[in-house]
Parts: C-alpha cells; structure tokens; sequence
C-alpha cells in the first residue's frame, strides 16, 4: 500500500507493507532512528512516538493503521536548531545516561505537558509508567519533567 | 498476511468469513501474540477507525460504548466519568497511557484474559455485549461472555459491536481492589469489586465480581447470597468471605500461589463488608 504520513511536519509517503509495525517503517523506510525498540511488546516505552499527538508504541501499531496520522518522533521536537524545552531540561537535570530509553520519556513528557501544563508528582509518574529505564533510575527523570514544565509556564509568561 | 480496512458493518461481516481471518483494532495484545508466534492470522481487519464501533452514548438507562473505542476515549467521556466511575478508575490504572491510547475495551473484553481489568466492574454493572455475526445480532450479559482463558462466547464470524453498561442506582456504593506486585503497568494478582447498598439495616443491592482467580472473571453469586436481605454483623461478614473464597478457583503461576489468591479475595471481600457496615 502507498502509506501517507504527516511525520515531524513534513508529508510523507511510502510503498509498504500494510501488516508491517510502524516502528520499523518508521525506522528503516523514513530513518527515524530515534524511535527505539526495546521489548517490541509494549512494555518498555523506548518506541513511543505522538500518533496525532497520543503517546502511542510504535512496535504495537501496523503500518496501516498510522495511514492518514499525524506523527511525531523525537527528531521533530527541536525547532530552528532549538531544543524542546523538555529535551533541554532532561540535559539540565542530568536524566540522561545511556540515551536509549530518553526519545520514549521525552514524547511521554511533551504528550503530558501538553493537557497538564503543571502536573503533580503523581501525574508525572503516571504519565510514565510505561517507560523503563535501566541506568538512572527515576529520580532525576521524574525532576526534568517538573524542570520543563516549570520553564514552559515561566517562557508562556513572559510572551 | 492480508490487510483489511472494512467500511462498514457488511464488508466487516464479509472479510470475517474468509480462512484465517482476525480482527485488529488496538493491537496491544495481537501484535504481542503475533510477535510470539502464539498466532499467526493469514488477514487482519482492522476496525479500530470503523465507525460503526465507536461511540459513547446514553440510551435507555444505559451507556453504550463502541467496542473499538480507545481506553483513553472512554476516560475522556463526560458521561462515563460522572455515571460509571468505577470503570474510569479501572482504566485510569490499566496498563500505561501508551496502551490506553490504543486498546478498545472491546478487545480488553474479547482477549478474555482471566486478568482483564475492565471485566470486573462491567460485570458489577451487569454490563451486556452487542454481538453481530452471520446468523444476526443479539445481546449477551457479560457474565455469559467468558468461556476460558482467551475463550468467549463469540462464534465464527461474530464480533462485539458495542458494551452496554446499565447505569447503576447513584446511591449504590463501589468498592474495588487490584492487588499487583508494583503500580504501573502490572497484571493483577488478584482484583475484587463490589457493588453495594444498605437499605433500612438490611442489604438490598449487592454484586461482587473478581479477576484472576478463575478460569475466567467472575461474578460471586455464593457471596452474593449470603448477603442480599441480610442486616451486616460480624458473622454474616465472614461468612460472606469465606465463601467467596470457596467459590474462586485459582492456580498458581509466576505471580503468585492459588492459596494466597484464595485468601486474599476472602480478605478483600470481608474489608469491603466492614468498611461499608461502618460507614452507614
């Protein structure tokens, strides 16, 4: 099939399988290599991606079903050379070690700051919950969302 | 492997019939089971954008829910907020928001897994099933869906439109449990629900359902029994948990033994009864 996607803002189209797992067109046809694959069955989160703005896992969603969607992967978050605030703030607040797991945090926090501008402790856990990571722990992961939702209202304040 | 997008009810009906056929809508079971070779389908129809199963609407004294829509949907729902509330708990906190993003409660319900979270309040709802094959459409209450382990009641070609959730009475009183070995992301061990009401002393509304402690989710009528008409003292309490444990029929597995899960639904059970007791 002739698989058409609004990917990081730019329209693309593709002949692929319709049963094929996004994740791997999206990594090997659009070289979106940020999008990762950890377990492959939904219970790692390093694949998330924004499927028209829903964190979604790219390995559990058939190529067809994204025909027509908006997607979003961690290559779209920077804008003219600039970071996403939440991409600066997972820097800042030293939530980063290995790198593999942080794409999938990323769109969770950017998916959960989107209808949570200021969210609890609680709503940062559980935004998430499906996403592991086997260096840092959560700590610090769990400080960079707060740091980034913090520098997004004060950035909003000041337009 | 096929691809199907069905356009409606007939086409869907159609692309059933042909050898090897399965449904798709969310995938977060299928893929997996794919993925591990447990099945292998030769098409997949895909309905998680078919109109005709999605929706959320109040009709009749109850709520229909289309079977392809997202858990994320229905928790968005006004109305399933303010007059289901112990379903939007139980999606609130299955799986991860990633999953809630695709999986329908349809397909939570026709995996039929002895765990499936939605199963324990829509069978305290006596929530029924809109089923539509070949032969024609008719309704299932939910207690009559579970068959076994990943087995329903659907038959060839058949597929849940939609979930009927009667409303309950609004001065019935929930209670609802899911014991799992962390928070996030867990398949229970054990979850219980109840559903209440006391009225003049005695129990005059009462519906107490598990998961994972059977073959499949489960209503627990012996319970149910003990208490309906009853006024609430001790004895009654225990007597009531002790049956409940009695009537589940649990195994042991990697999560946890058939005796713990035994005891705790008893547990469970005699909490629920002793905190309603003290609450009136």
């Amino acid at each position: 099939m002739n698989l058409q996607l609004m990917l990081n803002d730019e329209a693309v189209s593709r002949d692929v399988d319709p049963c094929a797992r996004l994740i791997d067109v999206l990594r090997d046809e659009l070289g979106t290599k940020g999008v990762k694959e950890g377990c492959g069955e939904g219970e790692c989160g390093a694949c998330t991606i924004l499927l028209d703005d829903a964190p979604v896992n790219a390995c559990l969603v058939l190529a067809a079903q994204a025909d027509g969607c908006r997607i979003t992967t961690v290559e779209g978050l920077s804008k003219n050379g600039e970071l996403h605030p939440v991409q600066r703030a997972f820097a800042d607040a030293g939530a980063v070690q290995c790198g593999f797991c942080t794409p999938g945090f990323v769109l969770a926090a950017v998916a959960l700051l989107r209808e949570t501008p200021n969210p609890t402790d609680d709503e940062i856990v559980d935004a998430l919950a499906g996403h592991l990571c086997r260096c840092t722990g959560y700590r610090k992961i769990v400080d960079a969302v707060r740091l980034a939702a913090d520098e997004m209202a004060a950035g909003a304040g000041q337009t | 492997m096929n691809y199907v997008r069905p356009k409606g009810i007939p086409e869907l009906l159609d692309a059933l019939q042909k050898d090897g056929a399965s449904i798709v809508c969310g995938g977060t079971d299928l893929l997996v089971k794919m993925r591990r070779g447990l099945i292998s389908p030769r098409s997949l129809v895909d309905v998680s954008r078919l109109d005709a199963l999605r929706g959320i609407e109040e009709a009749a004294g109850e709520i229909r829910i289309g079977a392809a829509v997202s858990e994320n949907e229905i928790l968005k729902s006004k109305v399933v907020i303010e007059r289901l509330p112990l379903l939007a708990h139980v999606l609130k906190r299955l799986a991860a928001v990633e999953i809630r993003s695709r999986g329908s409660l349809g397909g939570n319900l026709v995996n039929a897994s002895p765990a499936a979270d939605s199963a324990v309040p829509l069978l305290l709802y006596d929530a029924r099933l809109h089923l539509v094959g070949p032969d024609g459409e008719r309704w299932l209450p939910i207690d009559e869906f579970f068959v076994g382990p990943g087995r329903t009641a659907l038959a060839a070609g058949e597929f849940v439109r939609e979930i009927g959730v009667p409303t309950p009475p609004e001065d019935a009183r929930f209670f609802y449990r899911k014991i799992g070995r962390r928070r996030a992301l867990v398949i229970s061990i054990a979850s219980l629900g109840m559903l209440f009401r006391l009225n003049g002393g005695a129990v005059d509304l009462i519906r107490v359902a598990a998961g994972s402690v059977a073959p499949t989710p489960v209503r627990i009528h012996d319970a149910e029994g003990i208490l309906l008409g009853e006024a609430l003292d001790d004895g009654r309490i225990r007597e009531a948990a002790q049956a409940a444990s009695r009537a589940v029929s649990p195994i042991n597995d990697v999560r946890a033994t058939a005796t713990y899960r035994r005891q705790v639904i008893g547990d469970l059970l005699e909490h629920f009864l002793t905190q309603a007791s003290n609450a009136d």
